[in-house]
């Protein structure tokens, strides 16, 4: 019973790391424009509309996280086996891999921006200054929640998988997180606000992103401001409860049947969230509808 | 069959660069050897080198594989070159117990002959119909299999699987054989696979526009390499004597800055224009 509660304990502490990480790690990928809206940011000086918005494309989001937490988990094993404190050793992991993140930033952000010279989009030099070091900053907070994730999993509960593995396996599951439920909010809603909510995106207006802010000009901190309220901790949510589901039910349900309760746990899980989301979908299909005219949607109301 | 679109003008014949790539950074790894010949470790930096030669060549075999319009297919290039470049890579390690000496040109045969067969199945099999295809997934998985043999060198000082399988724990002072503190057993290959796969697509994924340019792109390669040279030299704290993984980290630091800051000249040359706290240039986009 005593080690069931110790277990649930850790998969708590996981699951509140894992929410942290997350939610940086959706926030640092907004502020960068990685991922899927990059696609629009690298678009946009094409069809004749130059901005100031930082262009982050490293790769999709779970390769880059996948080498980002490895690199972490890797030299803190190293250190780690050199007798290094492992606090220190998960520190000056984190450290290193976000030096090479910030260097690859840097040089993504240099390379596009250069290769479109032909359609007159300068590199402005001060985003390159202000912006890599914030994202940095967000990408330290969730490659050492992850690292430290990792380490909690192997140690205190006894997973067989080194660190530098589990750094890839959870690495590319942060990415992937971030990337599926954070991005939306700044790809569909932030970069194209000035068209109405639900009209999708018109091919005719495909790179036309919102370039001006309230005042000035749109730096890509403001995007970090918009998305940290609703798309960070929604990303941060969703990789918490991965974590959380994940440990929970083989702490809980593995003395069972072999290990093979788990394993049926995991399934009803799946289920479980299968059935939430079909209802969901539903429920927002019945409630919205299909994309109306607006004559139409003053004549109902 | 897809239309070919070309990348960039000018710049080295790819041929040129294949011959460049494969041969030196074979050279490279048997360098690596000489830490067994000479009883040191302090030569295990060849194998940093081998590798960052190697992506250099794999920086334009992705280039030439993604003129057919594959843009977003760019970082699944180089996860498939490291995907099949690590298995002929294990395999080729196990030929030590025949000969050392047979292991980085038995990776070069083994990855070739895999890579021409999983370039066949995408393009005949899976009807992909990209002419360059076999040849180019052939070439991307010697890439990786030499970039993976390379860092393992580089962090391990040594290439062949028995000595990749044991490492050396210290419990209270006594040094004891071990398996999970070995490079594999630690999984520092996982490490190393990440560090290989996002420095091979990394540079024309970030290059790619109208305006790409081959010394840039090739420049943005080493720089990449050599950024993961970095980490490798890290990492092999664990397994080198002090003075091996000083010599490595300075190497690694120094060809780093160097590349670095060649990088962004060519972005200077390159940009439009270069501005520092500029407004937003109006070309043409409504307001």
């Amino acid at each position: 019973m005593e080690e069931i509660l110790f277990g649930i304990g850790i998969s708590a502490l996981a699951g509140a790391l894992a929410t942290v990480a997350g939610a940086a790690e959706d926030t640092e990928s907004d502020i960068g424009s990685q991922g899927d809206p990059n696609s629009q940011v690298q678009l946009a000086p094409q069809m004749g509309y130059i901005h100031r918005i930082y262009n982050k494309a490293v790769s999709g989001e779970p390769p880059a996280y996948g080498l980002w937490v490895a690199l972490a988990a890797g030299i803190a094993w190293a250190l780690m086996a050199i007798q290094y404190n492992a606090i220190l050793a998960l520190i000056i992991g984190s450290a290193v891999a976000v030096f090479v993140q910030g260097v690859y930033a840097t040089t993504a952000y240099l390379g596009r921006t250069a290769s479109l010279a032909k359609f007159e989009q300068p590199v402005y030099i001060d985003i390159l200054k202000s912006v890599t070091t914030v994202t940095m900053a967000h990408a330290f907070v969730a490659v050492f929640t992850t690292v430290t994730m990792c380490f909690l999993i192997i140690e205190a509960l006894g997973h067989p998988f080194p660190l530098p593995l589990m750094g890839i396996v959870w690495g590319i599951a942060l990415g992937a997180a971030g990337s599926a439920t954070g991005n939306p909010f700044y790809g569909k809603e932030r970069q194209y606000q000035k068209y109405a909510f639900g009209a999708g995106l018109p091919i005719s207006a495909s790179g036309d992103i919102v370039r001006y802010a309230e005042a000035g000009q749109r730096s890509s901190l403001d995007n970090g401001w918009f998305t940290s309220k609703g798309a960070g901790p929604a990303s941060g949510i969703c990789f918490g409860l991965i974590v959380f589901f994940e440990l929970w039910r083989t702490i809980l349900f593995e003395p069972f049947a072999a290990g093979w309760g788990a394993v049926i746990a995991g399934a009803v899980i799946i289920i479980v969230f299968m059935v939430i989301d079909r209802f969901v979908e539903t429920w927002a299909r019945k409630t919205y509808g299909p994309y109306t005219t607006e004559t139409e949607e003053e004549a109902t109301a | 069959m897809s239309v070919k679109i070309e990348a960039s003008e000018g710049g080295m014949d790819h041929n040129t660069m294949l011959g460049i790539g494969l041969i030196g950074a074979l050279v490279c790894i048997y360098l690596v050897y000489l830490n067994t010949l000479m009883s040191t470790e302090v030569f295990a930096f060849f194998g940093g080198l081998a590798a960052v030669i190697a992506l250099w060549w794999g920086t334009d075999s992705i280039k030439n594989l993604c003129s057919y319009g594959l843009g977003t297919g760019v970082p699944s290039a180089g996860m498939i070159a490291l995907g099949s470049g690590v298995v002929a890579m294990l395999f080729a390690t196990k030929l030590a117990g025949i000969s050392p000496l047979l292991v980085p040109v038995g990776c070069v045969i083994v990855a070739a002959i895999l890579g021409a067969i999983l370039g066949f199945i995408s393009d005949k099999v899976l009807n992909m119909n990209i002419p360059v295809m076999t040849r180019m997934i052939a070439e991307l998985t010697v890439v990786g299999s030499l970039t993976m043999l390379g860092f393992t060198a580089m962090v391990a000082g040594t290439f062949s699987f028995g000595d990749l399988i044991t490492g050396a724990t210290s419990v209270f002072g006594v040094e004891i054989a071990s398996y999970a503190a070995s490079v594999i057993g630690g999984c520092v290959l996982a490490t190393i696979f990440m560090l290989g796969a996002i420095a091979i697509q990394h540079p024309f994924n970030a290059c790619l526009g109208p305006n790409e340019s081959w010394d840039r792109t090739q420049m943005c390669a080493l720089e990449c390499g050599f950024l993961s040279m970095i980490g490798v030299s890290v990492m092999s704290l664990a397994f080198l004597s002090l003075p091996a993984v000083v010599i490595s980290f300075a190497i690694s630091i120094i060809l780093w800055g160097w590349s670095y800051s060649e990088l962004i000249k060519l972005s200077k040359r390159d940009a439009f224009a270069w501005l520092d706290a500029q407004p937003i240039r109006e070309v043409g986009g409504e307001q």
